[in-house]
């Protein structure tokens, strides 16, 4: 019988350098690659993996990651058994940057308690990759470890854990007598009892920290080396999917070098930009090096060159916004902005 | 089982003969439309946004595909508790195997799954046909004018008229005369093939028609005769918009670039009147920065690198560099090699163009590209 990994997913980040586009979602809800949420790769990579039992712990701001993952049924897991489970944190004041606070599992301890599967694996919830985690729990059970740090090549700690789910458990039973507050405190504790190994990942994996890595890793999608690595047919990305069809490239319009998600109506010229579902772009308007979320409407002869619209933004007529690829111009979401206002 | 005011039946079991190829192992209403959809999503949407949650939808030709698409209903939020969707495929009884030989027939073998929701109305639909219309609406106004039957009709091109069934009322909008593909039309009124029955006159009529050994078993050659000659009250509703049967190849292309035209009647981007479909979940199209795409409705799965122009491509379509499509459709999956000219023709799904193929048509005729045409172009491929 094939080992059982139990998932585990901490979506209780919260990064200040991404402020902008965090006020009203969580990180695990960050809008990326023109239809899809940030946290539908790790989740994604679970499903793929044969993982059919999810936690996720969120902390604050979680309405749209709850809307957006809804019973779990995009990524098949609305089961009867296992499947997906929601524990957000009644603690309002733990250090949420720490990846598995072990506080903030004991609040659910009993998950833990109730779960067949032998292994568990504890992940961040902001990686953008694609990874099978099936062939790293071969590794971990032959490799006699306790538990198991997933290292990329290019960096450091991918703050992902394997270890079994009954030495889970002990950690978070003892954490007052150990000192020990999540995982990262166990695997940096060099005098501890626990036998940590390294595995290394050199596939694509990018950790989404700032709005700087947010605009560089979105570009980096117009790669095909990069895309082709992000969306394999054979291990596919699921996201909530939405009855949107397919985009109308109009008359005039012209696009090049793009990612564009369905429900759009293009009629202005796009060139290095990722663009989500349900955008409108009107004619004479020029979109260079931006990405654009959800539901924006960017009117006639508009001049867009590296910027981020976050959701539902209408720029009016004739308006001309400019950021630079180091530091894009972000607009806040559901905001309007008029030809006058940036002049 | 909770009572329902009105049950759906979507006949499903039509082989579309004039498809050609494209209906070789798939029943007409899953043929492929619009970039993302397949036929049938049209009726079931529309039953979806006219608040009827109960559809029995009737297969026969060519099931599989069908049947594996519809699955539970939830596309359409169709998967309920009470009612939803259900599929209902011809079945043997202890003396025989019943196969749908005629619309007609197909209901009344259905007659029990009917039964069991006890409906005031039965509103009967085909699988056929490209168009948004508000049943619910169709449905207040057969009842307004205490209709027996209601039959929606359509204005449709004089030179088409023989290929429907033909309908002549009074001022009242009460028919008179119908005429099932008559050959000399008296009008130009057709039927969209759109039904409401009250139920127990559906019931009373199908049954007299099962019994009659002369009848074909179908409701415009038979039954709706027999209702007029017992001046039964048959109402015309008439719709207006767009309506489009696509039976052949070059209809089904024309459908296809009706949606590019800037004032197409079919508007799939209206919010408030949304197409459904199984969503294949694929990742956004990616336009190269050698490509050049003009007047076209491109899904997601798509990797364009060469030049599409006023053509419809579905998802997970790849267009190779130096490749010129124009007026074309491309259907799901298909991969189109580099340095290909495709124009007026519709490419099927899953098929691969190799590198350098020409194909045109250079009178009318619209060319469906299958992999059996392929291989006798490259006898070695």
């Amino acid at each position: 019988m094939k080992r059982k990994l139990l998932g585990v997913i901490d979506a209780t980040t919260y990064h200040d350098d991404l402020e902008d586009l965090l006020t009203h979602r969580s990180l695990a809800a960050l809008p990326f690659a023109g239809r899809y949420r940030i946290i539908d790769f790790v989740l994604s990579n679970m499903v793929n993996s044969g993982i059919r039992s999810v936690a996720i712990f969120p902390k604050m701001q979680y309405r749209s990651l709850m809307d957006h993952l809804g019973s779990g049924k995009n990524w098949d897991l609305n089961r009867k058994r296992d499947g997906l489970f929601f524990f957000p944190s009644p603690i309002v004041d733990f250090d949420g940057n720490k990846i598995g606070s072990f506080e903030n599992f004991a609040a659910n301890l009993d998950f833990f308690y109730r779960s067949t599967q032998e292994y568990a694996i504890i992940s961040n919830c902001y990686t953008v990759f694609n990874m099978n985690f099936r062939p790293i729990l071969d590794w971990h059970s032959r490799s006699g470890c306790d538990i198991t740090e997933i290292h990329h090549k290019d960096g450091g700690s991918m703050e992902m854990y394997l270890i079994k789910t009954s030495l889970l458990i002990k950690l978070i039973e003892t954490r007052n007598e150990t000192g020990y507050t999540c995982m990262k405190d166990v695997v940096n504790d060099l005098q501890n009892l626990y036998s940590v190994c390294h595995y290394e990942y050199d596939g694509y994996a990018v950790m989404i920290d700032s709005i700087e890595n947010y605009f560089s890793t979105s570009m980096n999608l117009l790669q095909s080396e990069v895309w082709q690595q992000l969306f394999p047919k054979d291990q596919p990305i699921f996201t909530k999917v939405k009855d949107e069809p397919p985009t109308k490239h109009v008359k005039g319009s012209e696009v090049k070098n793009s990612m564009i998600a369905n429900g759009c109506v293009i009629n202005g010229l796009v060139e290095n930009s990722i663009i989500s579902r349900g955008v409108k772009i009107g004619k004479g308007a020029v979109i260079k090096n931006c990405i654009i979320m959800q539901k924006c409407q960017i009117e006639e002869n508009c001049y867009l060159d590296s910027v981020i619209l976050d959701k539902d933004v209408k720029v009016e007529a004739g308006t001309h916004l400019s950021g630079t690829m180091q530091s894009p111009f972000v607009i806040r979401k559901g905001t309007k902005q008029g030809a006058l206002m940036n002049s | 089982m909770a009572k329902k005011k009105c049950v759906a039946m979507l006949l499903a079991g039509g082989k579309g003969s004039r498809l050609n190829s494209l209906t070789k192992d798939l029943a007409k209403p899953a043929v492929p439309f619009g970039g993302k959809y397949r036929i049938i999503d049209f009726p079931l949407s529309n039953c979806a946004n006219s608040n009827i949650d109960t559809v029995g939808v009737l297969t026969q030709y060519q099931p599989l595909l069908l049947n594996s698409y519809i699955g539970i209903g939830s596309a359409w939020d169709l998967d309920r508790k009470d009612g939803g969707v259900t599929v209902l495929p011809p079945y043997a009884e202890s003396s025989e195997v019943k196969w749908y030989t005629g619309t007609a027939s197909a209901i009344y073998q259905n007659l029990n799954y009917l039964k069991q929701y006890q409906p005031e109305y039965v509103l009967i639909l085909s699988g056929d046909h490209i168009y948004k219309m508000n049943y619910e609406s169709m449905l207040e106004y057969h009842i307004e004018k205490r209709a027996d039957v209601t039959i929606s009709l359509i204005e449709v091109p004089w030179n088409e008229a023989s290929r429907f069934g033909i309908m002549d009322t009074d001022e009242d909008l009460r028919i008179v005369d119908f005429e099932e593909k008559p050959d000399n039309p008296k009008n130009n009124l057709a039927s969209m093939g759109i039904y409401i029955f009250s139920w127990n006159i559906l019931k009373e009529y199908l049954e007299m028609d099962e019994r009659n050994p002369d009848s074909s078993h179908d409701f415009g050659k038979d039954v709706i005769p027999m209702l007029l000659e017992e001046n039964k009250k048959l109402f015309a509703y008439p719709f207006k918009g767009y309506w489009k049967d696509v039976g052949t190849v070059k209809s089904l292309w024309e459908a296809n670039m009706d949606l590019l035209s800037e004032d197409c009647d079919l508007d799939l981007f209206d919010h408030d009147w949304r197409i459904y479909s199984v969503n294949p979940n694929q990742p956004p199209q990616y336009i190269s920065s050698d490509a050049i795409v003009k007047e076209s409705l491109i899904n997601e799965g798509c990797t364009i690198e060469g030049e599409v122009d006023n053509s419809v491509l579905f998802q997970g379509v790849t267009v190779g560099k130096g490749t010129i499509i124009k007026e074309s459709v491309i259907m799901p999956d298909a991969i189109i090699g580099s340095n290909c000219l495709i124009e007026k023709a519709i490419v099927q799904e899953d098929v691969k163009v190799p590198d350098g193929t020409v194909i045109r048509s250079f009178d009318d005729e619209i060319i469906l590209v299958t992999n059996e045409m392929l291989s006798g172009l490259y006898p070695a491929f």
